[in-house]
Order: structure tokens, then C-alpha cells, then sequence
């Protein structure tokens, strides 16, 4: 693969052969708006808002599906294309509440003013618990829009709360179809796809079941991707923004996956698992998507070693937990000893375990309930 | 056996049964047949010829195209043409057994036309009937000529020769035979065939595919599904040759699992050929290897769109994906593909069986070849047609299709389905070709050509597209997905009434998004219907915005009832005729006097717009809706004038100038709202044209008296010989107001040599001296120009002078005569000759007197922008009429030396006025009636009289609000037993004079209904007005 080069409004950029258009635009640090496309999924084209305008191509092609061939010459902001992209939002928002996000006032109000006749108290933005996090807000307030003409038709769903990890609001849903998408290319799930047609297509499990009787394993990709609030973590749901993030490992299984860890208040509030990186790429399972903050701050977990002491378990230190657990493995013959390991923890304590077995005890008596 | 000796052997078993000694039969089996009942028609056949013992071969065919005529049977008896029998019933079945095979009488009567060298007397050759005429059918070649089952048929017509060809060729020197025919892809889009071909063949790789879409999904297109249910190997062969041209190794027909008997017919045929070494590996003894597999669509119009096709045969949800990457590149699996129409397959097979250059002869420059078409909606001859490309609209629709059934008006024409747009009469002369249709802003589409008439509104017609294309978007972009569900909404609330002026830029704007920026070709082209209808039809969603009316009467909220739909003056019909079914006339009156104030006058000579609209001319016939106001009016006793409004004086004065029906109306109206009107009249007497243009055998003066003196009974005072010489007089008298309603008078000339000379006269002077009781030299023999009432008129009169023999000479064809259906029925029946399709051409003259009457034939051409066929003289066919008088009626225009020079006329020679407040170009001065219009007709005139009297008042400082309620609050009808209604129940004549008593004497000629009949009538009604709108 090549380099090739390309110029993107008035820039010549060099870039490598295969990318898209857009890939190539993101590359030269010019910002194309974008609902549907996401780096970890297949080129889409649905939202129709990457269109640009690409010499000697009919229409207006979307950038995100169109691949960059050499000496191509992109325009990526011409008035047209502004116009077009105002109006396909418009059309979007004619299905999502969006007063807030016209609203006149918008850039004199703060994220905890009351508004108090500007805006429908049920189309408020923040009554949206991604309020702050949205895509759509961003392209909105890019693109600039400034009234919609058409009216606002609400779909009336009822929420889908029947799961404990997130909630399905699809009357936030704009279609962008990345939920369905990673549950099928990332996860090879597929657990929910497309269900009907034109105005009245949604995403959905097969015949409109429960998801917990679908083949959803709860991995959370599909709130991760979510454009929108429409999918959204019941746990944190209106915990704003976090104070700090921490990168860290998984604790649940030795695969090791690259978690950040949200952080308010000394908590952990959210989990979202980190895409830099070779072992998870963006993706969490279950536990350590969704298993992780009541996990470490359940009033049950211990903190430190327990001994028994007159019959009854009392806090320790460490030292004094290994000095016991020493004294009593002293006290057998090694081949009396096997050693039980635990998938939760690290590979490299797994190791330590090991080694520590073999050298300590001479022998290979050690296993590991993963493998039970 | 060899492919060879299979082929000889085909040949041979054709023309032993091509040569038969036994009659054979043809019955056309497709869909098409059998929906019309052609299963219950071949039993019926084969039952009666095993009874009477007659040894006959029936074979089943496919499709022939002619849908109108279904059933189909054609009958081959040795030595003898094909004949080809339409509309053939179980009745008929047996009898043409018995009549051609046994009484050797081939019922001519019966037959469409003969296909052969030799013919029949008696019966037309099909190939020269104007539906068969303009046809080349190429990739139609075997439909309805061959057993679509039996592939030996096939071969024995040079089937799979064109297959043989190719493989004696290079892939390239194929592909290029198909770039050098200029073939283009049938399915829509009409990219090239050939240059796809090369893009697949150039690709990279083994693992290639070939695709056959056969999804047909447009509402109204049947073209493919008719070709693979009656030629199916057609196709196949185009595949094949596709596929060595291609590379490509392995193949899918994807088929609409609706079309359950094209699918057999095609596993049928892909059997035989694998039999015949024709399909699999080693295809005809050649490295040359092919797999073909059918695949099934579950009828989602998107998956018609190549790329969702190709995810649908992945077993994905069929939504489009965007190219690039173009399906040569990575289309099915990901590897190269290619995609062709079905049509586009047959063409293939086509020209590889002849060549590219004879194929090329057919079409443009551009657009080479032919298309199918399936005809469809309100023309005469449905069906199935193929044309060279390059061919009118006009041609297909009045040539091949017959014209609109019914005599009704053609009003659009929908080419390309619910991507494509409407086309509107100004458009039937636009050749039919790639560059031209796009130009117009519609699209060749796959084939459907759906017919609209008068009776079809625009505005529902765009609703009905939209309502498809919003339902069978695939939800994936949201231009498509939201904009179309936006366009339809504001569509549908146009269609309630409830639309906002600024709706059609709304609609303007939503479709420019939509079209500009659609994933895919459903959504880039579903706003086509919207905008050609904006851009043809207009002032129907300005009609339906602005005044809430639906014209054709198909929007529902918007329609009370047609027939009152129907009326300019709104007069509510349905409820005026059931108070005469209940035996009620003076409430009938009441009821029509709320909106005219000539009942009677239109009881007699009304054009009435509200009969064409009536439904129950769908059963029988329309309800006599004129007759029964008549009979209504004749019975008025006046009650209604104790109900009407009259506002106390507003000390305004208004001058209405012309007595006739738009003056007196607005005149009437207007001293009802208190203000003092005076109408000026020119001639003796007051009524205009209602007396001095109609005769009195058919409007008595007496009527028109009656309504003018219930008039002045308001306060409007009619000054009769008082013409208006300026407008500054009028003012100068303390007029506020002035209406003009001087009506076009002047009869319009011909532009013929010796026009002028004497003995010549123009109708409208003629009636008004008959009127006016003058006395008229005519002689015996008289001739009329033209075929408007006016021209009916003037030759009934001349019949009741002197005159012996009336020649009515008309340039178009009788069903184009636009003079009232029952005028001219009774003119004839008094003995009045139509010589239609004739125009004079020279007056001959001896002295300056005329002789005599020279004339020329004339037929019709292309259609033009009123939809009716344009006359064209034949050169030569001149022929002279001995008549001693002629008598011109070929319309009236607006006579300007008579109305004052300041005024603003138009370029036809009428008044300018504000198109809503009818004000001249001049403060204070309004005008209506044919002054603006142009000449039309009472009911019109009566309409403007009552808008200016509205819109008078309003400048006058009035309300406008002239509504009145005259009639008794209507109770809650009796329960209606539609059933019963609906029975056969025809019209009750209207009894006339007798002939003798006409002969010389102007006495009325309708007698008027009696009450029994009067009753009965009404009780025809289906009241339409009482139904539930939802």
C-alpha cells in the first residue's frame, strides 16, 4: 500500500492507499461532521452528513464511504454542502426533541439553569441523562441550525428498562445504526438488527422479543457506540461527567483488558474500556463493563486479610496473614499441598502462583478455575 | 446427442407442427391470462373439442401483451392464418370451435385481427391495427408465440444461437458487440450495458457474479414478469452470454417470490437446458462453465436497488450500501459482480442472435433500441407494448393505447413508477428516450407508464407515490427515511384542506434535500412525482391550499359529493335531489336558488359538469341531474324568498354593464347587500346570450323572464338600449362600482378566401336575429363550421327555417365534438349530417355571392397540449359542398371596440383582472363572465357573477359574505339500502317532441320528467354526500 495524495479544500495531503475520504480529511485535521460513522466499524454512509463534493464524481458523495484515489480534489464545506447538511439535520430533528438545541438562548445557559419558558420541560435537553456527552449536540451546534420548520413528531415509545445494565429509549434513536452494527462486525452477536421500514424502522431483537431472551450477552458495545441517550447505563445515569479518569487492567479475568475508570468523589462512577490498545480494542465483556464500581464499593468486599481468632474472623495485616499461612503450610509434607488459583487475578500473579508452587513445593500441583 | 442434432430435431418437431394437418390452439397462460380467466377457457376448449371428437393441438402460451383483451385465444387451422381471438368468454370458447373448426366461419366479429402472410376477409392483420403498428418487439420476440415450457421451441427460433455465436467469439469481442449496439440498462437506470460489462470483465480475480434482477416492484409494471412467464429462455440465454462475456462463473436470478409462475417456469427452463448440456460445467462441450441458482426476494421494492439486491442474496436486510465501491469492484460477497434488468438480458440474447449494428437501427442516436412499457390506467388498450426508443408519448397513448376510454380528458402521464414523475398533455409530443424524459423530470424507469385522466387529482396522485416510497424505504438514511414521511405529511394535509401556501416551497425544498443527498436511487428519486406534479400541475395544489378544492374529486375531506364537487357554482346537488325523491320541489329549489339565482335557466341549458362526475354512471348511467332541476324550477312557488337575505341600504351605488347571466348575478347579489345596483344593457331586452343566443326550443324566453323579473324583485334596476360609452360617465353618475360582464360576442373568423361574401353569416349573429324575431333569408341547403353548441344551435335552427339538408362540418373526429352528447344525438335524429374530420378550405363565390363550399379531409395527428389529437389536412383530398349558405361557428372572442381603451386585455384578446378580486386595472372597475374568460358557458358566468358580487361588496366596505340559507334545515335522512340502489337501474328518458311537431316551429323539444318519474329519478341518486370519510 502506497501513499497517495489528495487535496481537501485548497490542501494537499498525503495519505496511505485504502483510507476513506474521510480518514484522509480527519488526517489533514479538517473536521467533517459525522453521526453514523465510527472507527471501529465498516463505512456506513446513512447519517448523510460527511457529504462533500469530489471533482469529477456525480452528486455529493459521503465521505466516510467513498474511498481517497490519488489527485482526488475534495471540497469539504461549500455552501451547498452546509445548506444540505442544515437540512438533513433539520430532518433528524424533526423525530428527536431539540428545542434546547435551537433555542435562542442557548450560549447564556449554564448546565444547571432552570429554564423556565423557553423550552417544553419534556424536550429539555438536560433531561436527557447524556446530556453533555452527545453527539448530536456537537453536529448541531457545528452545523448550526437555527430553526426547524417541520414539525416535531415524538415516536411514544415506552423506555425498555427490563435489563439492570442500561435502558433502550428509542425515541432518542436517530438511526445511526451503530449499535446494531458492533453488536454484529465488533461482538459477532447479533443480537439486534433492523426491524421494520421506512419511518417506522427501529432497532430491535427478532420478533420484538425481551433482549435477555435474544443472544445479547450484555457487553455494553452498543451503549459505548450510542451516538445519542437512547442507550444508556443505568447505573451512572445521572452522575454527570466524572472528576478524573484512571486507565487500568480488569481485575475480573487474566485476558486483561484496558479499562478507564471514571472517577467522582473518591468513586468509581462509570467504566468504559479503552479502544488504544492491542488486548480489548474498546471492548468490554459483562463483568467488566457493567460489574466493576458495585464490585469495589460493595460494603461486603474486604480490604484487608482476615484471621480467625477465637472463633470468629478479625483484621489483619498482611504480614501478619502470610506470617500465618506460612507457618501452617510448614506444617505439611509439599506433596500434601495443592495450590488453586483464580481467573480474577492478573496473569502476572497467576505466574507468581505457579512459580511459587513449583519452586516452593517442588511439584506441578496447581490449577486455575478457569478451567473448571 | 449432440447440441447440433438437438437442435435439428427441435427444428424439425416445429415445422411438423407448424405444418400440422390439425388445427391448433393458442391460449395465452401467463398471469395476466389467467387472472382474466384464460385456466377456465383452455378446460372449456379442451372439454368441447374431445366431445365433438375434433383431434386439435392446445398449447399453452405466454403473454401477448394485449391485457384489455384477455382472455386470449388464437386459432390455426391448416393453411390458414393465425387468428387471434380477444375477450374470449366460456360462452364464446365453444362457439368458435363450433363456428371455425367445424363451420369453417372465422367470425370475423369476433376476431382482434389474422397474423400471417395471408388474410381472412372480413378481419383486420394485427400487424396493421395502430396497437400492433408502431411495435418492434425484440426482447418480446417469442411472447405469445411459443410454448415458454418446451425449450425446443425455443431453439427451433433461434434460441441459443446467439449463445453459439459468443462462444465462437473472445469475451472482449462480445462485450464489445454489446458496447457497439449501444444497448442500455432496461431496469432504470440506463447506464451502458456494455461498459459494465467491460468494468467486470477487467476486474481482478476468479470468483465473479452475475445477476439477473427480476425483482419488479413499481405499482404498474408487469413487463418482466410477463417475459419470464412467457419466454423465459430469452433471458436465460442473455445470461449466459453475460456470463462468458464476463468471466463470471456463477450466477442468481433474483426473483419477487410473488411471481410464483415466472419462478416455475424458470426452474423449468434452467432443468431443460441443464439436460441439454446448456447450464453447468463444460456449457456445449466448451471450457466454458456456469451455475445459475434462483433466489427468492420476499418483495421489498429497495431490494430492486442493486446493492440491497446483493445484500438480500447474502441473506442480509436488503439496504443499499453507497458506491463507490461500484459492484464490479466489490459487489456480491464482496468480489466483482454485475447486475442487469431482465428486460436487459433478453435484448442480450437478441443481439447476439442478429448483431449489433441491426439492433442499433432501432431508437436515437442516444437511446438505441427498444423498451417494453406496461401500459396501464385510463387508456382504451392496456397492456404490454414494445417500442423503438424515440417514439412520442402521444404515439404510445393515442396510437397504441387507443386514447382515454370514456371520452374523457387525458391529464397526466406517470413514466418510471414511484421514482418517476408525471408528464402533463403539453408533453406527449417528447420522444421517449434516456436524455429526453430526464430533461422533462421524470425517468424511463423500468417500464411502467401509467395513464392519468381528467378524473385523477395530482395532488393524490404525488400522496399516493409518496405514501408508497415513504413504506418501502429501507430506513437506513435519513433523507430518505424522515424526508419522505415529512413530504407525505404535508402532502396529506394538502390533501385534507388544511395545507399552508407556504407548503409547496416546504415540499420545493424538502425534495431538493432528499433528492441531492439520499443514500440511494429510491430516495434520490422519490420527490420526482412531487415535482413534476408542482411543476406541471400547480394550480391544483393552489386550488386545494387556497380554495380547499380537490377539482378531478378525489380528495375526500375535500369533496362532499362529486357531482356538487362538480359544479363551479357549488350547488349542492346530492341534497336538492333527494328532496325531490322525497317529493319536494320547492325545497329542491330553495336549495339550488342558495348558490344561483337562475334555476330554471340552468334546468334547461346547463353543460352540467356534475352529470360527468356522477358515480352512478360507473353502474349505468349518470343521474339526470339537469332534467331534475328543471323539473324542480318549473315547480318554484317562491316560498325561498321569505328566507332571503336583504341588508338594509348602504347608499352605495353600483353599475353592472351586461344583462347577461355573470351581470344579472352579480347584480342581484349585489343588491342583497344593500347596495343600489343598475345593470346597462345594449340591446331591447335584458338576458344577453340566454336569449338572444339560445334558441327558444330549447330555453322559451318566457323562463328567462321569469328569473330576470325575480331579480329586479330585490331592488336591481335594468336599464334596457343603454349602452356604456366610457367609464368616466358612469363614475361621473356617483357609481362607486363598476362590473363589467360585457361577454364575447364576436363570432370569430376562419382566415379563409372569400370569407366575406355573401351568403356566409356566423352563428352567433344568425341566432341572435332569430332571437330577436328578425327575419333570416336561408336557403335549402346549409352548412355549419364547428362543433360547439353554438354550432348544434345554429344548424337545428337553420333546419327550423327554411333550410332542407344541414351539413355540420367539424375538423376533428366525432368523439372529440365538444357540443353537449344529448344536442347532438337530437340534432342527428332531426335529420342533420356530422361531416367530421373536415375543415373548409374556400368559399367559391360567383359575384361576390357564395356558391358553394370547398373543403379537405383531415386526420388525426400526435395529440396536442389539450390532449386531443391535433387535425392534420391530407393534401389533395379537397371536395366542394354545394350549400347555398354558410353558417361559421368556431367560437366567439371578446369584442375590444366596444369596451373602453384603458383598460388591460390579454394576449387572447380578453379582460386583465386580478385573478382574486377581479378588479381591472382600474380602481373600482371589475369585470367577469366571458369578457375574461373567453367564451364558456352559464354555470361559469353565473359562478363569476357571484365571486364579483363577493368581492364588489368587499370594496364597498362590505363583509362579502353574500351565503344564504333558503332552504329548511335537511333532517336526518331515511336509511339508505345501497344494495338495492346499486341494482341495474337506468336513466328515465326525458320525453321530446315529436318530429312532426319540431318540423318548422320552434316549440320546446324537452318535455320535462312528471313527478312519478321525477321521483323515480332522484331516487337514483347514490348519495354519495352521506358517505363516511375517514
Amino acid at each position: 500500500m502506497g501513499d497517495i495524495t489528495l487535496t481537501i479544500d485548497g490542501i494537499e495531503t498525503r495519505v496511505s492507499e485504502g483510507m476513506t475520504v474521510l480518514e484522509a480529511t480527519q488526517q489533514a485535521g479538517i473536521y467533517i461532521p459525522t453521526l453514523c460513522y465510527h472507527p471501529d466499524l465498516a463505512p456506513y454512509g446513512a447519517c448523510r452528513l460527511c457529504i462533500v463534493e469530489i471533482e469529477k464524481m456525480r452528486g455529493l458523495p459521503t465521505a466516510c464511504t467513498t474511498p481517497a484515489t490519488n489527485g482526488m480534489v475534495v471540497q469539504t464545506n461549500t455552501p451547498q454542502i452546509q445548506e444540505f447538511r442544515r437540512g438533513i439535520l433539520e430532518l433528524l430533528l424533526s423525530e428527536h426533541p431539540h428545542p434546547c438545541l435551537t433555542c435562542w438562548r442557548r450560549d447564556k445557559c449554564g448546565p444547571f439553569d432552570i429554564c423556565l419558558r423557553n423550552v417544553d420541560v419534556t424536550q429539555r435537553c438536560v433531561l436527557c441523562p447524556n446530556n453533555g456527552n452527545c453527539e448530536l449536540q456537537e453536529v448541531v451546534d457545528y452545523v448550526g441550525v437555527e430553526t426547524v420548520d417541520l414539525p416535531f413528531t415524538s415516536r411514544g415509545l415506552p423506555i425498555d428498562r427490563e435489563n439492570p445494565f442500561f435502558e433502550r429509549d428509542y425515541n432518542l434513536c436517530i438511526l445511526c445504526g451503530r449499535c446494531v452494527r458492533v453488536c454484529q462486525e465488533v461482538r459477532g452477536v447479533g443480537a439486534i438488527a433492523f426491524t421494520s421500514r421506512g419511518s417506522e424502522t427501529l432497532p430491535g431483537t427478532a420478533f420484538g422479543r425481551l433482549l435477555r431472551d435474544s443472544d445479547c450477552k450484555y457487553c455494553g458495545a452498543c451503549v459505548d457506540v450510542c451516538p445519542t441517550g437512547a442507550l444508556v447505563e443505568r447505573n451512572r445515569k445521572w452522575e454527570g461527567a466524572p472528576d478524573s479518569k484512571v486507565a487500568t487492567t480488569c481485575p475480573y479475568c487474566g485476558v486483561g483488558c484496558q479499562l478507564e475508570l471514571g472517577l467522582k468523589d473518591g468513586r468509581i462512577m462509570e467504566v468504559t474500556p479503552l479502544r488504544e490498545n492491542d488486548v480489548n480494542r474498546g471492548q468490554a465483556c459483562v463483568k467488566g463493563r457493567f460489574g466493576i464500581p458495585e464490585f469495589v464499593h460493595h460494603t461486603d468486599r474486604l480490604t484487608t486479610p482476615l484471621v480467625k481468632k477465637d472463633g470468629a474472623f478479625q483484621e489483619a495485616t498482611w504480614d501478619e496473614a502470610l506470617e500465618l499461612v506460612a507457618s501452617k503450610l510448614s506444617g505439611f509434607k509439599k506433596e500434601e499441598v495443592a495450590v488453586m488459583s483464580s481467573a480474577k487475578c492478573t496473569n502476572e500473579d497467576n505466574y507468581v502462583v505457579q512459580k511459587f508452587t513449583r519452586t516452593a513445593f517442588g511439584h506441578n500441583n496447581v490449577d486455575h478455575c478457569a478451567r473448571l | 446427442m449432440t447440441f447440433n442434432e438437438f437442435r435439428q430435431q427441435a427444428i424439425a418437431e416445429w415445422k411438423t407442427l407448424q405444418e400440422s394437418d390439425k388445427p391448433r390452439i393458442l391460449v395465452g397462460m401467463a398471469t395476466c391470462g389467467r387472472a382474466a380467466g384464460a385456466g377456465g377457457i383452455i378446460n372449456i376448449i379442451k372439454e368441447e373439442l374431445a366431445r365433438r371428437q375434433i383431434d386439435a393441438t392446445v398449447i399453452e402460451v405466454g403473454c401477448f401483451g394485449f391485457c384489455y383483451a384477455e382472455p386470449l385465444v388464437d386459432i390455426i387451422k391448416p393453411g390458414k392464418p393465425r387468428i387471434c381471438y380477444g375477450n374470449v368468454t366460456p360462452e364464446i370458447a365453444p362457439q368458435l370451435i363450433e363456428d371455425y373448426l367445424v363451420n369453417d366461419n372465422p367470425r370475423p366479429d369476433l376476431a382482434m385481427g389474422t397474423l400471417g402472410e395471408e388474410t381472412i376477409e372480413g378481419i383486420p392483420k394485427l400487424i396493421d391495427l395502430p396497437i400492433l403498428k408502431p411495435q418492434v418487439r425484440i426482447s418480446l420476440r417469442n411472447c405469445g408465440h411459443i410454448d415458454p415450457d418446451n425449450i425446443k421451441q425455443y431453439i427451433a427460433n433461434d434460441g441459443y444461437s446467439g449463445l453459439e455465436k459468443a462462444l465462437s467469439m473472445t469475451s472482449k469481442e462480445v462485450v464489445d458487440e454489446i458496447m457497439k449496439s449501444g444497448l442500455k440498462g432496461r431496469g432504470g437506470a440506463g447506464a451502458s450495458t456494455g461498459f459494465k460489462w467491460e468494468r467486470l470483465l477487467e476486474a481482478p480475480g476468479d470468483e465473479k457474479y452475475l445477476i439477473c434482477n427480476a425483482d419488479e416492484g413499481d405499482p404498474g409494471a408487469f413487463m418482466d414478469r410477463s417475459l419470464l412467464e412467457s419466454d423465459p429462455h430469452a433471458v436465460l440465454e442473455g445470461i449466459l452470454i453475460g456470463a462468458y462475456a464476463t468471466g463470471a462463473k456463477t450466477g442468481f436470478i433474483y426473483c419477487r417470490a410473488e411471481y410464483p409462475l415466472a419462478i416455475h417456469r424458470l426452474e423449468t427452463a434452467m432443468k431443460q437446458m441443464e439436460e441439454c448440456g446448456l447450464l453447468g460445467d463444460n456449457i456445449l462441450g466448451t471450457d466454458f462453465s456456469f451455475h445459475l441458482e434462483i433466489k427468492e426476494g420476499a418483495g421489498a421494492f429497495v431490494c430492486g436497488e442493486e446493492t440491497a439486491l446483493m445484500m438480500s442474496i447474502e441473506g442480509k436486510r436488503g439496504m443499499p450500501r453507497p458506491r463507490p465501491p461500484f459492484p464490479a469492484q466489490s459487489g456480491l460477497w464482496g468480489k466483482p459482480s454485475n447486475v442487469n434488468n431482465v428486460e436487459t438480458w433478453a435484448n442480450v440474447s437478441a443481439i447476439l442472435q442478429r448483431n449489433a449494428e441491426w439492433y442499433a437501427q432501432y431508437g436515437t442516436e442516444t437511446s438505441k433500441g427498444t423498451k417494453t412499457f406496461a401500459l396501464a390506467g385510463k387508456v382504451v388498450n392496456t397492456g404490454l407494448i414494445e417500442v423503438p426508443l424515440g417514439i412520442t408519448l402521444g404515439d404510445i397513448i393515442y396510437g397504441i393505447g387507443g386514447g382515454i376510454p370514456d371520452n374523457k380528458r387525458f391529464k397526466a402521464v406517470l413514466t418510471g413508477g414511484p421514482s418517476g414523475g408525471c408528464l402533463p398533455a403539453s408533453s406527449l409530443d417528447i420522444p421517449v428516450d434516456y436524455e429526453s424524459l430526464t430533461k422533462a423530470g421524470t425517468i424511463m424507469g423500468s417500464g411502467g407508464m401509467v395513464v392519468a385522466d381528467e378524473d385523477t387529482c395530482m395532488v393524490d396522485m404525488a400522496r399516493f407515490f409518496l405514501t408508497f416510497t415513504q413504506d418501502e424505504s429501507c430506513g437506513k438514511c435519513i433523507p430518505c427515511r424522515i424526508g419522505t414521511r415529512q413530504m407525505l405529511d404535508i402532502l396529506e394535509r394538502i390533501s385534507r384542506g388544511k395545507g399552508q401556501p407556504s407548503d409547496i416551497d416546504l415540499l420545493d425544498k424538502l425534495s431538493q434535500i432528499i433528492k441531492s443527498t439520499a443514500l440511494c436511487g429510491l430516495g434520490q428519486t422519490a420527490p420526482n412525482p412531487v415535482l413534476t406534479t408542482i411543476r406541471y400541475f400547480r394550480e391544483e395544489y393552489e386550488d386545494h391550499i387556497n380554495k380547499k378544492r380537490c377539482e378531478a374529486g378525489v380528495c375526500r375531506t375535500l369533496v362532499k359529493a362529486p357531482c356538487q364537487n362538480a359544479c363551479p357554482a357549488g350547488i349542492d346537488v346530492p341534497r336538492y335531489i333527494r328532496a325531490l325523491s322525497e317529493g319536494k320541489p320547492e325545497v329542491a329549489t330553495a336549495v339550488i336558488r342558495e348558490r344561483v339565482p337562475f334555476p330554471a335557466v340552468l334546468g334547461y341549458v346547463c353543460v352540467h359538469f356534475c352529470e360527468t362526475k356522477c358515480r352512478r354512471a360507473q353502474l349505468d348511467d349518470a343521474v339526470a341531474i339537469r332534467q331534475l332541476k328543471r323539473y324542480a324550477a318549473d315547480r318554484d312557488d317562491g316560498a325561498w324568498k321569505k328566507n332571503i337575505k336583504k341588508a338594509p341600504p348602504t347608499g352605495k351605488k353600483v353599475a353592472v354593464v351586461g344583462s347577461g347571466p355573470a351581470g344579472l348575478t352579480a347584480a342581484y347579489y349585489l343588491a342583497k347587500q344593500g347596495h343600489a345596483a343598475t345593470v346597462f344593457e345594449a340591446a331591447p331586452k335584458p338576458g344577453g346570450l340566454l336569449r338572444y343566443g339560445i334558441p327558444e326550443y330549447r330555453l322559451p324566453n318566457e323562463i328567462v323572464d321569469k328569473e330576470i323579473s325575480d331579480i329586479e324583485e330585490v331592488g336591481v334596476e335594468i336599464k334596457t338600449s343603454s349602452p356604456v360609452e366610457s367609464l368616466k360617465t358612469v363614475f361621473s353618475q356617483g357609481y362607486d362600482a363598476i362590473f363589467l360582464a360585457t361577454g364575447a360576442s364576436s363570432s370569430r373568423k376562419m382566415g379563409i378566401p372569400n370569407e366575406d361574401a355573401q351568403g356566409v353569416m356566423h352563428a352567433l349573429n344568425f341566432l341572435e336575429k332569430i332571437n330577436a324575431g328578425e327575419k333570416v333569408d336561408i336557403g335549402k341547403r346549409v352548412a355549419v363550421i364547428g362543433g360547439g353548441n353554438a354550432a348544434i344551435d345554429a344548424a337545428r335552427v337553420a333546419l327550423r327555417l327554411e333550410a332542407e339538408e344541414v351539413n355540420i362540418i367539424y375538423r376533428r373526429s366525432r368523439d372529440e365534438l365538444p357540443a353537449l352528447a344529448d344536442e347532438i344525438e337530437e340534432a342527428e335524429q332531426e335529420g342533420i349530417k356530422l361531416n367530421v374530420l373536415a375543415t373548409p378550405s374556400r368559399v367559391i363565390t360567383e359575384n361576390g355571392r357564395m356558391t358553394g363550399l370547398e373543403c379537405i379531409r383531415m386526420e388525426l395527428g400526435s395529440p396536442d397540449a389539450s390532449g386531443r389529437r391535433r387535425p392534420i389536412p391530407i393534401e389533395g383530398s379537397e371536395f366542394i359542398v354545394d350549400v347555398d349558405n354558410v353558417i361559421i361557428a368556431v367560437g366567439q372572442e371578446v369584442n375590444r371596440s366596444t369596451l373602453p381603451t384603458e383598460l388591460e386585455f390579454t394576449s387572447f384578446g380578453t379582460l386583465t383582472v386580478d385573478q382574486e378580486t377581479l378588479q381591472t386595472n382600474i380602481n373600482g372597475v371589475f369585470a367577469g363572465g366571458d369578457v375574461v374568460s373567453g367564451p364558456a358557458d352559464v354555470i361559469s358566468a353565473i359562478t363569476t357573477g357571484r365571486e364579483a358580487a363577493c368581492s364588489i361588496d368587499r370594496f364597498l366596505g362590505g363583509d362579502g359574505d353574500i351565503d344564504e340559507v333558503l332552504a329548511p334545515p335537511e333532517g336526518v335522512p331515511e336509511p339508505f339500502n345501497v344494495e338495492q340502489a346499486e341494482g341495474e337501474q337506468h336513466r328515465i328518458p326525458m320525453k321530446l317532441l315529436g318530429f312532426e311537431k319540431r318540423h318548422k316551429c320552434f316549440a320546446l323539444v324537452e318535455l320535462g320528467y312528471e313527478n312519478r318519474e321525477a321521483v323515480e329519478e332522484a331516487d337514483r341518486c347514490l348519495r354519495c354526500d352521506l358517505e363516511e370519510v375517514d
